[in-house]
């Protein structure tokens, strides 16, 4: 069914990426004073967009606290490497992500996934329930698994699978529709909602702001 | 060399839904530069809306520094560890070059002939091309640095250029980070260059126009117009920003005349007498895609008229306060910007009185300006603006004469300006920009004495402005 063929993308992927977020906190846990200070000096240049604390102003720049570390040290290669090509991402990230080292990439992983989770912002309560059956069980007339089978029951995200809870609406719309188009490339993501009405996109992504 | 352009609008109010329109004094434009696109790797759009005005981010970018990169350095440490260079591999150098054609309602008289009149319509091919450094010099160290070709006078020279220096502080609360402080030093030369809010006189709107048309007869010191300082001097400053809200800056100028005799003397004209100083504070406030700023600046200047008499005895003072206040919505397919400003100017001409250079020991200067922009996805749009200068009249200060005199003795200038751009790509902009006047030069029918009508300079420009 569904939600099995979901899962089991889920494991696979996680198995396969799973190793990244223990490199991501054995990296944090070996740095000397001077690799803190050089990690500050490089989160102070994110903070520029991403906020202090990982928590974002303009919804242009996604919260990054709380999130995956493996899923931001995947984008930042992503970004590295051109392989995620998104207006945005060409845009702002291309240039900001070009000179990374992965050690760097690995630290900036690790600290903004230690930082608290982005606070809930409220909504249109009609949408945001339809968002959240959304969520939870999927759009089976368009063989739609539900979301939270690959990002967590309360869409905290797991691995490779970014936390979606408290990211900014619009964010997670623009970054719906990029996947869907192909603007963006995450052939996971496509297959798995390439039948999504940008409706219930909206839907969606209010409940996950909400939460 | 820079050719300091101001525009005279008519007080006439436009049914429009964004607000009045207002004209304001312009120096040479040319703010955006691919220089820091080449060095941060990053689009446009990143630090603007539409070149030259900068998004939150480019003021983040311009307030530290103009640092930010993200391409290969040359680097060099010392025994201890400590950076001695970081130099770009690939230099910061850009250029931008504006080709524009200007036709005022009325041909201007042709100064040779009396009764004649010149050519109706003037292309500047180019009005002018600049080249810019633009980007880091070393850590923590960088500039915006502009050279211009001006196809009015035909002759290259330095234009506005922004030297600074910029550190960043942590400090405060249990963790030592709960506060974080630029503090920085700036080296300019044309006051309100240094600033990264677009209400300022240095950056703010029109951004281009025409090179050639008439322009008002004065401005405050502060403004980009006759009157102002601009590029006749130098100055070093040092300024603060405090959590992404707090601004204040204060920056000491004094007269640095290019071209003029070297030390200056009577020959110059407008010399400072010690240091003017320029102080400037800021409030931003940011939410979702808004930000709003409201602010206050203004300089102090003690001046020698020079202009054939000795630069020593008696002084003119001028001092000029300032308010502005600014908001942008940057949304992902609308984009939206409000500016304004009023400036008030008071001066005490000793000096001018007794050279005769002036009527009254006290006149006053007032000047407004409003703008609205909306932009449809950073390509197709454009801006409304109302300006007004209005101040004493002084029948020595403002004197009669073809076009550019005043009639009646009174600088009161006022109008709109109606702009419409087509950016085909992000650094390209097509633009056509009407500018319509009520009143130029103390009057609307025969401001000059010499039969011409403020309407008569009502302009018409296009511009291709391109960026590479």
């Amino acid at each position: 069914m569904k939600s099995h063929y979901a899962i089991a993308i889920a494991m696979s992927t996680s198995l396969w990426f799973g190793g990244l977020a223990h490199g991501a906190d054995a990296a944090a846990d070996a740095m000397t004073d001077a690799q803190k200070a050089a990690l500050h000096k490089t989160v102070e240049t994110c903070a520029t967009c991403h906020g202090v604390n990982g928590r974002s102003v303009s919804p242009t720049f996604p919260n990054l606290a709380a999130q995956q570390a493996p899923y931001i040290e995947l984008q930042l290669k992503a970004f590295k490497d051109q392989s995620r090509a998104d207006p945005d991402a060409q845009a702002y990230m291309w240039g900001m992500a070009s000179q990374l080292s992965d050690a760097t990439i690995s630290a900036l992983a690790g600290y903004f996934a230690a930082q608290p989770a982005p606070p809930a912002r409220g909504g249109n309560s009609a949408l945001i329930a339809q968002g959240k059956r959304f969520f939870e069980e999927g759009v089976p007339a368009r063989q739609i698994p539900p979301c939270a089978s690959c990002h967590g029951a309360h869409a905290e995200g797991m691995a490779v699978f970014p936390r979606l809870a408290g990211q900014h609406a619009p964010y997670l719309l623009k970054q719906l529709l990029v996947i869907q188009s192909v603007l963006r490339t995450a052939p996971v993501m496509h297959g798995v909602i390439k039948d999504l009405t940008k409706d219930q996109m909206q839907a969606v992504v209010a409940y996950l702001e909400s939460i | 060399m820079v050719r300091r352009q101001q525009r005279v609008c008519s007080s006439r109010l436009l049914l429009q839904w964004v607000g009045v329109v207002l004209c304001v004094s312009l120096a040479s434009p040319g703010w955006a530069v691919p220089s820091f696109a080449r060095q941060t790797g990053m689009a446009c759009a990143a630090c603007h809306t539409v070149f030259p005005e900068l998004t939150p981010f480019g003021r983040e970018f311009k307030l530290n520094g103009y640092v930010l990169d993200n391409i290969k350095q040359v680097t060099g440490i010392d025994t201890s560890g400590a950076q001695t260079l970081a130099l770009n591999s690939l230099p910061p150098i850009s250029l931008m070059a504006q080709i524009s054609y200007t036709h005022t309602s009325t041909a201007l008289p042709d100064p040779n002939i009396t009764g004649a009149l010149a050519k109706d319509g003037d292309l500047l091919f180019p009005q002018q091309v600049s080249l810019f450094y633009a980007g880091k010099i070393a850590d923590e160290l960088g500039a915006f640095i502009q050279l211009t070709y001006s196809g009015v006078s035909d002759s290259f020279g330095f234009d506005n250029t922004d030297i600074r220096y910029a550190h960043h502080l942590s400090f405060g609360g249990v963790s030592g980070n709960d506060h974080s402080m630029i503090l920085g030093v700036t080296l300019n030369n044309n006051p309100t260059v240094q600033d990264v809010w677009n209400t300022t006189p240095a950056w703010g709107f029109p951004y281009s126009g025409s090179a050639v048309a008439p322009t008002a007869i004065t401005s405050t010191k502060i403004d980009s117009g006759a009157g102002g300082f601009g590029q006749n001097v130098g100055g070093l400053g040092v300024y603060a920003w405090l959590d992404d809200h707090f601004y204040a800056e204060v920056t000491l100028y004094t007269s640095s005349i290019r071209g003029g005799n070297h030390p200056l003397d009577s020959s110059d004209k407008i010399v400072t007498q010690g240091a003017a100083p320029y102080w400037r504070v800021a409030y931003e406030q940011r939410w979702d895609r808004n930000s709003l700023e409201v602010g206050a600046y203004g300089i102090s200047a003690h001046t020698h008229p020079g202009n054939g008499t000795a630069l020593a005895g008696p002084v003119d003072k001028y001092t000029d306060v300032a308010a502005d206040a600014q908001y942008q919505f940057i949304g992902e397919e609308h984009l939206f910007t409000a500016l304004a400003t009023y400036i008030h100017e008071s001066q005490t001409l000793d000096a001018s009185v007794i050279d005769k250079f002036a009527a009254n020991t006290d006149n006053n200067l007032k000047t407004f300006k409003l703008t609205g922009e909306y932009y449809y996805h950073r390509k197709i749009g454009g801006s409304i603006a109302y300006f007004s200068t209005s101040g004493s009249s002084d029948a020595l200060l403002y004197t009669p004469g073809q076009v550019t005199g005043s009639a009646n003795g009174n600088p009161d200038t006022n109008g709109y300006i109606l702009e419409v751009n087509y950016l085909p790509w992000l650094n390209t902009k097509l633009q056509a920009q009407y500018t319509g006047y009520s009143k130029f030069n103390g009057q609307k029918t025969n401001y000059d004495g010499s039969g011409r009508n403020a309407s008569n300079n009502n302009t018409m420009y296009l511009l291709v402005w391109i960026n590479f």
